[in-house]
């Protein structure tokens, strides 16, 4: 029972890191209904980010996630509008390939400067002991500093100004452009600020893990069974769907072999699309 | 003085042109009328107005400057504000937070809590409801945060789209006297209505709008006992 107990507070340790990963990808399309696909490749920038503020600058991993978190803010806010404005109001296939674009130039040049071969970020604050499992304290703080980011995001959009804009463009734009708000510069702003979730996600990630440029790929793919399960659109529900993740990502392994993981999730995120399309946690429609 | 005037203006959706020249002057503290048949184009002209949609050629000018090229938003903010036809609240919100985003423009801010009290004392439902999420009131309900929303923006010209459209008679008579109270208070306004005895009953001045066009305008009053009004948009 015990490496159940074990795997399970594994799991949802990571769960909760997976949540803020995903976060970023359905607060975009909540607001605005574009799938953003270079969420992957941003996750792995800020993995890059940590990685050359502390190797470099020796700067603590988790001050190097602030300087990230600005860098995500404003490469969002450029992204959306180089790449997504001039298609937002185009069919879906236009700002996918928008997106995949930006993906395929971030991936580029990110494989062309760092290469594809594994880095990590030798920082440890040792690990603690509860019952029999040994957990790494930086899976703690990244659990923790995952929770607050999140319940940063919901006081954020529930009782700013600025917030309550990004809830009425995504609940109905042309409504909010009558009331005086400037719905493109809202839009922007919300491209920008789940981009910084994605760098803010792949910051914390980089301390858990080894990656590559190329590992952002594996956790956008987490974020859209997420999302399925919490809810596309709703950025609070992303954080149980992580929970849901992490710990099945815990579970599965131990009793059978691990390979079958995505298998499992992939194919609860077809079945959550057939019987519950919504999320498990409801969403809004759009 | 006209404190808004449209000069000449045609728009449309895509290829397919809509207004074909429309002139409209709004006098300042008046209420004002815009009555016409389906699809005679009267919300593509408020639509045009507010800069929803681009004008193609003429001019909207408001207290004296030229706005035609305008996005919506920045009209909002310098006080020209509508109430949409069919409500378009937010209704993943609720009532209140409505009133709020209708009090977006900064001109707007400094006196959100008189304005709230004074819409909730016009509408004591909204008041009732204020924690509802306003996409689960009924129809009528809907209606008055519609309008109040508009009311929150503290509006220099208020410009109603559909203001009795589908409700019951006792709420159609409720809404009207609260447009005679903002009249009465000096708001400039227009109404477009379906409804267009009670439209001309209490405005002072009205536009017939027939495919894309001012068709008739006069004073209301005249426009009531005019023939062709009569037989064509009062049924006799
Ligand atoms: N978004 C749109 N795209 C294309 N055509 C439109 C659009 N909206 C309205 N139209 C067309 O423009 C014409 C005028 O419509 P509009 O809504 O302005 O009429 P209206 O006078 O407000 O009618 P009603 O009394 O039914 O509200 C109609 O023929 C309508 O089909
Ligand atoms: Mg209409």
């Amino acid at each position: 029972m015990d490496f159940l107990f074990t795997s399970i507070l594994d799991g949802l340790m990571l769960g909760f890191v997976y949540g803020l990963a995903a976060m970023g990808l359905t607060l975009i399309w909540g607001v605005m209904n574009v799938i953003n696909l270079s969420h992957g490749p941003i996750i792995s920038l800020g993995m890059f980010g940590v990685y050359l503020l502390f190797t470099f600058l020796g700067m603590n991993p988790y001050i190097a996630l602030i300087f990230v978190a600005l860098f995500g803010l404003l490469l969002g806010i450029v992204i959306y509008f180089v790449a997504v404005n001039r298609v937002i109001d185009a069919p879906h296939l236009s700002t996918l390939l928008a997106t995949f674009a930006v993906a395929m130039i971030i991936t580029g040049l990110g494989t062309a400067v760092f290469t594809a071969s594994p880095r990590n970020v030798d920082y440890s604050l040792g690990s603690v002991t509860i019952g029999n499992a040994t957990i790494p304290v930086t899976r703690i703080v990244a659990a923790v500093l995952s929770v607050l980011i999140t319940a940063g995001l919901y006081l954020y959009l529930h009782r700013t100004r600025s917030g309550r804009y990004i809830r009425a463009v995504a609940n109905n734009r042309s409504a909010a452009e009558l009331m005086g708000v400037p719905s493109v510069r809202i839009l922007a702003l919300s491209f920008g600020i789940g981009t910084m979730l994605a760098a803010l996600a792949g910051g914390l990630i980089s301390t858990l893990f080894p990656f590559t440029i190329l590992a952002g790929g594996t956790y956008e793919l987490k974020s859209f069974v997420i999302g399925v399960l919490g809810g596309l659109g709703n950025p609070i529900g992303a954080l149980f769907g992580g929970l849901i993740l992490g710990v099945l990502e815990g579970i599965i392994p131990t009793f059978m072999p691990a390979t079958w993981v995505p298998v499992l999730e992939f194919g609860l995120f077809v079945l959550i699309l057939l019987v519950r399309p919504q999320g498990l946690f409801g969403a809004k429609k759009s | 003085m006209a404190i808004l005037e449209i000069k000449d203006v045609t728009s449309g959706y895509g290829e397919v042109q809509i207004l074909w020249g429309a002139n409209l002057d709004i006098e300042d503290g008046r209420l004002t009328s815009l009555v016409g048949a389906n699809g005679a184009g009267k919300t593509t002209l408020m639509r045009t107005i507010m800069g929803s949609i681009k004008p193609w050629q003429g001019s909207v000018i408001f207290q004296g400057q030229d706005i035609s090229s305008l996005p919506a938003h920045a009209k909002a903010e310098m006080g020209v504000v509508l109430v949409p036809e069919g409500r378009q609240l937010f209704t993943d919100m609720s009532v209140e937070e409505n009133l709020e985003m209708g009090a977006s423009p900064k001109r707007a801010r400094a006196n959100v809590k008189q304005n709230l009290e004074f819409v909730y004392e016009m509408f004591p439902r909204l008041k009732e409801r204020r924690a509802q999420k306003s996409g689960t009131m009924s129809g009528g309900e809907q209606q008055m945060l519609a309008v109040a929303r508009g009311i929150m923006a503290e509006p220099v010209v208020l410009m109603i789209d559909e203001l009795s459209l589908g409700l019951a008679p006792v709420l159609v008579l409720d809404l009207f006297q609260s447009l005679i109270r903002l009249k009465n208070a000096g708001l400039t306004m227009i109404l477009v209505e379906q409804n267009v005895q009670m439209a001309l009953a209490v405005s002072d001045y009205g536009y017939v709008l027939a495919q894309g066009q001012v068709e008739i305008a006069g004073p209301s009053q005249d426009l009531a006992e005019n023939e062709h009004v009569r037989s064509a948009y009062l049924g006799h």
